[in-house]
């Protein structure tokens, strides 16, 4: 082997380490104990496709899938046409802009763990959230927004769509900067409006930005658990596909292959949407 | 009566500006707010404007320890993860963007798969590994497989592919090892990449929540995200000692984040618009 090479080789390596340790191993470990009833302290016995039957027959399972699309289906719309808001709002040049830029973003750089605490609290049954619904006219939940199924969910997402506008708006601002001034004064010049202008314009040299907010979003998103962990522990139907796997493997009976097999259907998912999203995202043709 | 529709206009954009920020800051300023209230009051309501103001929560929670360990902890592992983040992603970065080896092609195709695969299906896996590997409940399990990471070396390639290969050419003719122009020539040259990175990984890993925990088991060895949470979980809720927590976890990150607002946003930004 040339010098060369094994100076490349070896400058390589921490990645070849950590991608053979800490991604093949685990990924083809647990595709494997996903066919196997795998129990901590217990052994393991190949048992094919039963996993994966039994996946689809537990409720708790098909809960969490379920809840798991209302939330990625329910938050990524709102969270990208909020953050576009935001960014049109806070673009261009005007007096105090880089205040509000921080201000919005904020949020997103805090712990989810922090964040996740000082909600639980603002959705308690005295908190802030519940006197805002009270001063609105409605009702709030008897016993506070997250012991109750119809509304634990929703007010997990709506907190998930306020931490992260910000982080979004940052992208749709990046993207904003990068279409030409002169588009605008030659629209200007034809005596297009801003609404005109908006439309033909704007919008669509965003798409590839929009594309790619949903894209890192959703692979985000159809991993949420944090928040589902601190504030609910998956009660009141909030339980989500990553907190199904770490309910059933980590925390009640620590059936490993059985979590395995369901991190395993999750992956699938994922992977047929970030495809899905591939797709369009090279069409040539617009869908909007 | 141009001006005058658009003075309305710019009024109007401030209200509304200024409504939404009040909207993103409150829950912040509440948990400052609740941080300085007596012990066991209650929160809600008009007592935001009128309860009493005190420290002793912060004291509190060091000189029992509760606090102590996990904010140590904490900062141990972030910095060491950083500093493994500055010195791994920048070798296989340089080595991915200046070696044009068939090996390095497939590993940077390696890369971008990572990059795109949900890290939470490994919890099981992962903590199996460590287990057997006898690294469960130990500061390896925090470190070791969060030393490099695809999107930091994706971020420094991008950089260093950006460099002109001339200096390095110079430094070859003039006899100097490869090595030493990997680290003392290149390597200075890409602070500005390796600064985003590093806030980038610090970050993540300050706020890192869902591994931390399920690799460790010992008090002793929680970070300060786990000992938040599970801290909620143990007590009949005491919303004081637990926002005083939280105050100090999100302290530095807001300290770091109004003195390196311009890195931070570029490394939020960099993989964005080239798409």
């Amino acid at each position: 082997m040339s010098g060369r090479k094994k100076t490349a080789l070896l400058l390589a390596s921490p990645w070849i380490v950590t991608l053979l340790l800490f991604w093949t191993v685990p990924l083809v470990y647990s595709f494997i104990i996903g066919f196997t009833d795998y129990q901590l302290l217990k052994g393991a016995r190949w048992v094919g496709f039963s996993n994966y039957v039994e996946l689809f027959s537990d409720e708790v399972f098909l809960a969490s899938i379920k809840n798991t699309f209302i939330f990625v289906f329910g938050t990524i719309p709102i969270t990208t046409v909020v953050a576009l808001g935001l960014a049109l709002l806070v673009n261009g040049q005007f007096k105090g802009r880089a205040v509000f830029r921080a201000g919005f973003f904020l949020p997103s750089i805090t712990s989810m763990v922090v964040i996740a605490l000082i909600f639980t609290s603002l959705y308690e049954r005295g908190g802030y959230i519940a006197l805002l619904a009270r001063m609105a006219g409605l009702s709030p939940p008897e016993h506070g927004f997250l012991y109750n199924a119809g509304t634990a969910l929703y007010s997990i997402m709506a907190m998930d769509v306020w931490m992260s506008v910000g982080y979004y708006m940052l992208i749709f601002l990046a993207g904003l900067k990068a279409i030409p001034d002169e588009l605008y004064e030659a629209a200007e010049v034809a005596g297009a409006s801003a609404v005109r202008q908006f439309f033909s314009i704007t919008l669509p040299l965003l798409r590839p930005v929009a594309l790619f907010i949903i894209v890192i979003n959703s692979i985000k998103s159809f991993q949420v658990f944090v928040e589902i962990f601190v504030m609910t522990h998956g009660k009141f139907d909030t339980s989500t596909m990553v907190y199904f796997i770490y309910d059933a493997g980590l925390r009640t009976d620590f059936r490993l292959g059985y979590a395995s097999a369901a991190a395993y259907v999750l992956f699938v998912i994922i992977a047929l949407f970030s495809i899905l999203q591939f797709y369009l995202m090279r069409r040539r043709r617009p869908l909007w | 009566m141009v001006s005058r529709a658009g003075t309305l206009r710019a009024t109007g954009r401030y209200l509304l500006l200024s409504a939404i920020l009040v909207i993103m800051i409150f829950p912040l300023v509440w948990m400052f707010r609740v941080s300085l209230m007596e012990p066991g009051s209650i929160s809600g309501g008009s007592r935001f404007v009128e309860a009493a103001f005190t420290v002793s929560n912060f004291a509190d929670l060091f000189t029992s320890g509760q606090l102590l360990r996990p904010l140590i902890n904490s900062v141990i592992v972030g910095v060491m993860v950083t500093l493994g983040n500055i010195l791994f992603c920048f070798m296989v970065a340089y080595s991915l963007a200046r070696y044009q080896f068939i090996i390095n092609k497939g590993l940077f195709a390696t890369v971008i798969a990572v990059l795109m695969i949900p890290a939470h299906i490994t919890i099981i896996p992962l903590y199996v590994l460590c287990v057997k590997a006898g690294i469960y409940d130990s500061y390896w399990a925090l470190i070791l497989p969060w030393l490099v990471n695809p999107i930091g070396i994706f971020l420094v390639k991008q950089y260093i592919e950006s460099l002109p290969p001339a200096v390095e050419e110079a430094a070859r003719i003039d006899g100097a090892s490869e090595l030493r122009i990997v680290f003392q020539i290149v390597m200075p040259l890409c602070k500005p990449a390796l600064a985003v990175l590093a806030i980038q990984v610090f970050f993540t890993n300050w706020n890192s929540f869902l591994f931390p925990y399920i690799l460790t088991l010992s008090d002793s060895l929680r970070t300060l995200p786990v000992a938040l949470a599970l801290y909620q979980g143990h007590q009949a809720v005491d919303w004081q000692h637990l926002m005083a927590g939280s105050t100090i976890a999100v302290l530095p990150v807001l300290v770091l984040f109004l003195f390196l607002q311009r890195q931070i946003v570029s490394g939020i930004t960099a993989g964005a618009v080239k798409q």
